[in-house]
């Protein structure tokens, strides 16, 4: 997308690496101060500051920044990056030429940030976070503690280079970065997630299964196979997403009951 | 407020409870609020305070069925619950300082022991939900500091602003560190000694919870997917480990 309102690239200032740096720590700390009424605010108004104070304006300027990001506030902490980067840059642009950037900040930050908060719902936490749960506890059903340690390491590694990386590349493009929303590429990366993550839940029941045969030091292990049949059928026949809490004391109420039928 | 915990377990140091404290400090704090490196998910953090108190299986242990069940838990904004990441490092440490040794593998367990770990798993669930109301009020109490922030809109000031995110912080930190020893101080002085009275029905109850967990959560994600959607994803994941399990692998 090719916007009127972007400066030619020769005319805004680059993004310095300490800049950069200094900007993505804060960013980690988005939802530092999370809220019920404007949820990640604050988080993305500190997120703003080593940018405002290189640009030395006066209380006044600053003022009106704050209240311009003081408002109502909300996406994936993963994707964050890429909305911030593009914000600096629009505040920037506006800045360079002498202008208000109130509105288009606001439409490009609310269109944005429910956007992202949309693709990274769904690639992460219902993608990404159950495939790599149900990968670490298929491994610690192996008793491999080593390689739990070490894919958690990488994931980490790796999601915090892309929000480095997203912070730069963002900024670059300004507005543009809408088109990379429309890339067919988050499409596919959360259907396939979310197959890995099914495949891995198959997997870890079928490791379930195989080790229940094995419990010969169970009395009454029929009954457990019940038991073992209405935990998994539990979930499905309540069709309510119950906290893992409430399952746990579901599963005691179940225990206890097959304890007293033994 | 440290030193009453300490004085209380007895022989474990006070250093050793620092390192606890700030364990669950980073749980808390990963979990929601700075990072997400899923450090702080209850198996990892499980395994994390049990290498630091010299028996990561036993963390493994407790950690995997716990994982499991709360594998539905997704730390997203309102829809937050539980506080795991606490609950599971009091747990652990509770039953590695205590001198419980347990091995994932559930038959090297045996019935015996199976009682008791439940019994530390159920702790676990239990903090976790207590946890719960804790970080609400956590996240309300951040309503309020947040409001502070008006002032700045007054007279521009960046410094307050800036304090009262790092205040924000500072509580979630603190949070973790102060309700990981008010929980081992709980687990080890009344929930651990109190399972020796416990009815034998209970305590056969209790040793089936480890068994019956994982069925749970493996029943919860695939509720999330839908069954309908997803069978041949998973079985096909099934019948793969059934293939292995076959072969003795």
């Amino acid at each position: 997308m090719s916007n009127g309102s972007t400066l030619p690239e020769t005319d805004v200032p680059r993004l310095s690496r300490w800049l950069q740096w200094r900007i993505f720590v804060r960013s980690l700390a988005l939802q530092g101060s999370w809220n019920g009424q404007r949820m990640q605010n604050l988080g993305l108004l500190v997120t703003f500051f080593p940018w405002l104070r290189r640009q030395h304006w006066d209380i006044n300027r600053d003022r009106l920044f704050c209240r311009r990001y003081f408002e109502y506030f909300n996406t994936n902490p993963y994707l964050a990056n890429l909305l911030i980067g593009g914000l600096i840059r629009l505040e920037t642009e506006h800045a360079a030429r002498g202008e208000d950037p109130t509105l288009m900040a606001r439409r490009f930050r609310d269109s944005l940030c429910r956007a992202f908060a949309s693709l990274g719902d769904q690639l992460f936490w219902l993608g990404l976070r159950p495939a790599l749960t149900m990968a670490l506890c298929l491994l610690g059903m192996y008793g491999l503690i080593k390689p739990i340690f070490l894919i958690v390491a990488v994931f980490a590694a790796l999601q915090l280079f892309l929000r480095f990386w997203a912070l730069g590349r963002s900024y670059e493009l300004g507005l543009d970065i809408v088109d990379l929303i429309n890339h067919p590429h988050w499409h596919r990366a959360i259907s396939w997630t979310k197959r890995a993550a099914m495949v891995l839940t198959g997997a870890v029941a079928g490791r379930y299964l195989s080790s229940v045969g094995n419990w010969d030091f169970m009395a009454g292990k029929g009954l457990l196979w019940v038991g073992m049949a209405l935990g998994i059928g539990l979930p499905l026949i309540l069709r309510r997403r119950l906290p893992g809490e409430a399952l746990l004391g579901l599963a005691l109420g179940l225990a206890l009951l097959l304890s007293f039928a033994i | 407020m440290l030193l009453f915990p300490a004085a209380l377990i007895g022989d474990t140091s006070l250093l050793s409870l620092g390192v606890l404290g700030l364990v669950a400090a980073f749980a808390a704090i990963d979990d929601v609020s700075v990072g997400q490196t899923w450090f702080g998910q209850p198996l990892v953090i499980a395994l994390i305070t049990g290498f630091f108190c010299g028996d990561p299986m036993t963390g493994l242990a407790i950690g995997l069925p716990l994982q499991l069940v709360l594998a539905g838990n997704l730390p997203v904004g309102q829809t937050f619950t539980g506080d795991s990441g606490v609950a599971l490092t009091a747990a652990v440490a509770a039953a590695c300082l205590s001198g419980r040794v347990f091995v994932p593998d559930l038959e090297q367990v045996g019935f015996a022991d199976l009682g008791l770990l439940g019994w530390i798993i159920l702790a676990g669930g239990l903090l976790s939900a207590l946890g719960h109301p804790i970080i609400q009020a956590e996240r309300k109490a951040n309503g309020l500091l947040m409001l502070q922030g008006h002032k700045t809109l007054r007279d521009g000031s960046l410094v307050r602003m800036e304090a009262i995110h790092l205040r924000c912080l500072a509580t979630t930190f603190g949070r973790g560190f102060v309700l990981v020893m008010l929980y081992l101080l709980l687990l080890m002085k009344l929930w651990l000694p109190a399972y020796v009275y416990l009815p034998g029905k209970i305590h056969q109850a209790l040793g089936m919870l480890p068994l019956l967990l994982p069925g749970l959560g493996v029943g919860t994600m695939i509720d999330r997917y839908g069954l309908r959607k997803g069978w041949a994803w998973l079985l096909a994941g099934l019948l793969i480990m059934l293939a292995l399990a076959a072969l003795g692998v």
